[in-house]
């Protein structure tokens, strides 16, 4: 272990503990884990199942990404709908993805677990289809927590069109609510909400810098609403 | 600027005072032009999201908490932050000042035989002044945000935490870009400077394999660190090389995962005016498989277990660095951010600089404010800038008083004869008739001073001053008193 000097270590924690002797928290709560602290923000939303998938399709929207619904039964058809639409031909998939997701006329390649695909391979393949943890429709954001289905992360990466399924059931209104969604801490997140961005000259938004510059969401409508979609 | 002809100096120990550093930007309006209009677009996005939220100041009190709560506990979250680290595969390194980071950094580049190195924007590594050591070992170092790209290749420095080169506009970026980049016919469209960013940057992250980043969080509960970002370079650094090297100051953790959904609510919208910013990314060690197989997290004090120790400044540390504060700043606004000779320039960096070099540097930044307070108010972690900028002051005070040059300053000498005056009230009354019949000296018939001699001037030269009443407040009051009691008692209460 190079460099982790065990006398400098002591010399930091000593100053630190020096600095916060004798002290007790506001809330009287020292060495517990913070969680009796003030939280009277809103954790949970007050919309109607239908209200928050539409609240999360329209700040879909906002972020330039495209959203396509679906009965479940329809989720094959219309993936296959999706990538005709976006006339890319290669075309990444996780280890994890369902088989029969992976249409007919395109050229797959599948990250195989213990053996993933080079780095070349990703980068030069036209798009990516992965599953996610959740949604939030507040923000408008992807929860991935790169499960087998949602691919390590350089496969939603590095690849320039994104397309994400996304279950009604994923989607929560409020921040909170996905975190109290995860039993346990994950290990890897990246939270997406919308393509890459910059507005770095001129506070000008420029989309897509190194992220995917299209993000494609199908919306499958496991809620028991399939009647609004015809 | 380089493009116009001075490099600012952002080292508090060498930059001169904030009134001289602040003179070339109030001198170029094409630079004020450019930081005003950054400002007002991040401002007037943020106003409208903060608006939006309901639970705004609910979300503030419990950010200030869990920050507070969290700096109570330091050692102990540090300490459990290092074992789910460590457990996790990751390598945690104590330094204890800038030199000491520094040191670490170049022996695991030394390590990695690593000749080059592609960054994330870490504001941090510009404290301890790494790419400069870095460049001068022979590691070529590769900004990659675009911002960063801009300051690097323009040979210029930060003047925003979160939008460094807000500063410069589109056509100067395109010179930049043209010349160093080596692309004719570039076009000013910032789409266009932002391709050129991508495709110089693109076989870099491809082909470079070790990264050098900062944290916006570390996670005591299970040693996980999260980038917030929105050009996605953090995801390249954090995901394609084979060593990941993060410095974060010791401040930064949060005791458990859980606290980020009050944190990420309150940073995104005080940044950038945002619900949520791009891209964040969180990881916990070494992910077989997945991202950088080597990572190493180095723990920085530098000053920070000092400013722990002060009672008023300890709030100064809750600080999560989103810029809200110098959006707001009406000093800020008028000089942009190499007048603070810092790294860390508007209200947060009137504080956090003078405190980081343990006030032997940066004396005149905590004068840089008109205690106005509108820091305070968009503080999504509640730090009290204004009363940390007022206990600073009288530090610096306490340590001017003790210069003997200052015994003949005419400031001192003046607040010296103050004290006196303002001590004995025969004096003070003495002090006083004097000054009226100076001042009455020189007022005209239309009541008003319009020029005093000497230092008077100062004022008149620039406004007129309105001659001395009659009688002063003191003398009408006491006259009011005694005409009360000869009317009689109790009568005119």
């Amino acid at each position: 272990m190079s460099g982790a000097s065990p006398a400098i270590r002591q010399q930091v924690l000593d100053r630190i503990r020096a600095a916060t002797r004798n002290q007790t928290g506001a809330a009287g709560e020292k060495h517990s884990n913070g969680s009796a602290l003030p939280r009277d923000y809103v954790r949970h939303g007050s919309l109607s199942t239908e209200a928050r998938l539409e609240l999360m399709i329209h700040r879909l929207h906002e972020y330039d990404a495209e959203v396509a619904q679906c009965a479940p039964e329809a989720l094959v058809a219309t993936i296959a709908a999706q990538l005709e639409k976006s006339k890319k031909r290669v075309f990444v998939a996780p280890a994890g993805l369902p088989k029969e997701w992976l249409a007919e006329g395109f050229e797959w390649r599948v990250d195989q677990i213990g053996q993933g695909l080079t780095t070349a391979e990703i980068e030069q393949a036209d798009g990516v289809v992965t599953t996610c943890f959740c949604g939030i429709a507040d923000s408008g954001t992807i929860v991935l927590h790169h499960s087998a289905a949602e691919g390590r992360r350089v496969l939603s990466l590095l690849p320039d069109w994104h397309l994400c399924i996304l279950r009604a059931s994923q989607v929560v209104e409020t921040l909170p609510e996905y975190f109290s969604r995860c039993n346990q801490a994950p290990a890897l997140v990246t939270w997406i909400s919308g393509p890459s961005a910059t507005a770095d000259i001129e506070m000008t938004r420029i989309k897509g810098v190194h992220g995917p510059r299209f993000l494609h969401v199908i919306l499958v409508r496991d809620d028991g609403a399939e009647e609004i979609l015809h | 600027m380089s493009h116009t002809g001075y490099r600012p100096v952002l080292d508090p120990a060498i930059a001169p005072p904030f009134p001289d550093a602040a003179l070339p930007v109030l001198r170029n309006p094409q630079l004020r032009k450019n930081v005003a209009h950054a400002i007002d677009v991040i401002q007037n996005k943020r106003g409208r999201l903060v608006e939006e939220k309901q639970d705004w100041q609910a979300l503030r009190t419990a950010a200030a908490a869990i920050r507070t709560h969290a700096l109570e506990n330091l050692g102990t979250y540090l300490e459990q932050f290092e074992e789910r680290c460590t457990a996790a595969g990751g390598v945690v390194h104590w330094a204890s000042d800038a030199a000491d980071a520094r040191h670490i950094i170049l022996e695991l580049l030394r390590e990695e035989n690593a000749s080059e190195v592609i960054k994330i924007k870490t504001m941090t590594s510009a404290e301890i002044q790494l790419n400069p050591h870095l460049e001068g070992a022979g590691v070529k170092v590769f900004e990659t945000d675009l911002a960063e790209i801009i300051l690097q290749l323009g040979e210029d420095e930060p003047s925003h935490i979160v939008v460094p080169a807000l500063h410069v506009n589109r056509s100067q970026v395109r010179e930049i870009f043209a010349r160093r980049m080596g692309i004719e016919n570039l076009s000013d469209d910032p789409q266009a400077l932002t391709a050129a960013a991508r495709s110089y940057l693109r076989r870099k992250f491809l082909s470079v394999p070790t990264a050098i980043g900062g944290a916006n969080f570390l996670i005591a509960e299970t040693g996980a660190v999260a980038v917030v970002e929105s050009e996605g370079n953090g995801r390249m650094c954090l995901t394609l090389p084979k060593t990941m090297i993060t410095i974060a100051g010791i401040e930064k953790v949060l005791p458990r995962y859980q606290d980020l959904e009050v944190m990420l609510q309150v940073l995104a919208r005080s940044a950038t005016g945002e619900r949520m910013n791009p891209y964040t990314s969180l990881w916990t060690g070494v992910t077989p498989g997945d991202g950088p197989q080597r990572f190493h997290v180095i723990l920085l004090d530098n000053g920070r277990s000092q400013i722990l120790a002060r009672r008023t400044e300890r709030q100064t540390l809750r600080c999560i660095r989103c810029a809200a504060c110098m959006n707001a700043c009406p000093v800020y606004r008028q000089t942009g951010g190499h007048a603070y000779g810092s790294v860390y320039p508007g209200p947060i960096g009137a504080i956090l600089t003078p405190q980081l070099t343990q006030m032997h540097h940066a004396q005149s930044l905590p004068y840089a404010s008109s205690l106005c307070g509108a820091c305070y108010e968009v503080c999504p972690v509640k730090i009290n800038i204004p009363e940390v900028l007022i206990e600073l002051r009288s530090q610096v005070t306490d340590q001017e008083r003790k210069q003997v040059r200052r015994i003949f300053d005419p400031m001192y000498l003046g607040l010296r004869m103050a004290n006196l005056l303002f001590s004995r009230a025969w004096l003070f009354h003495a002090a006083q008739r004097m000054g009226r019949l100076a001042l009455g000296f020189f007022t005209r018939k239309d009541g008003w001073i319009h020029a005093l001699p000497s230092v008077g001037a100062k004022w008149t030269q620039t406004r007129d001053l309105r001659g001395l009443p009659k009688q002063t407040f003191h003398t009408w009051w006491a006259a009011r008193e005694s005409a009360s009691s000869k009317i009689g008692d109790g009568e005119a209460r």
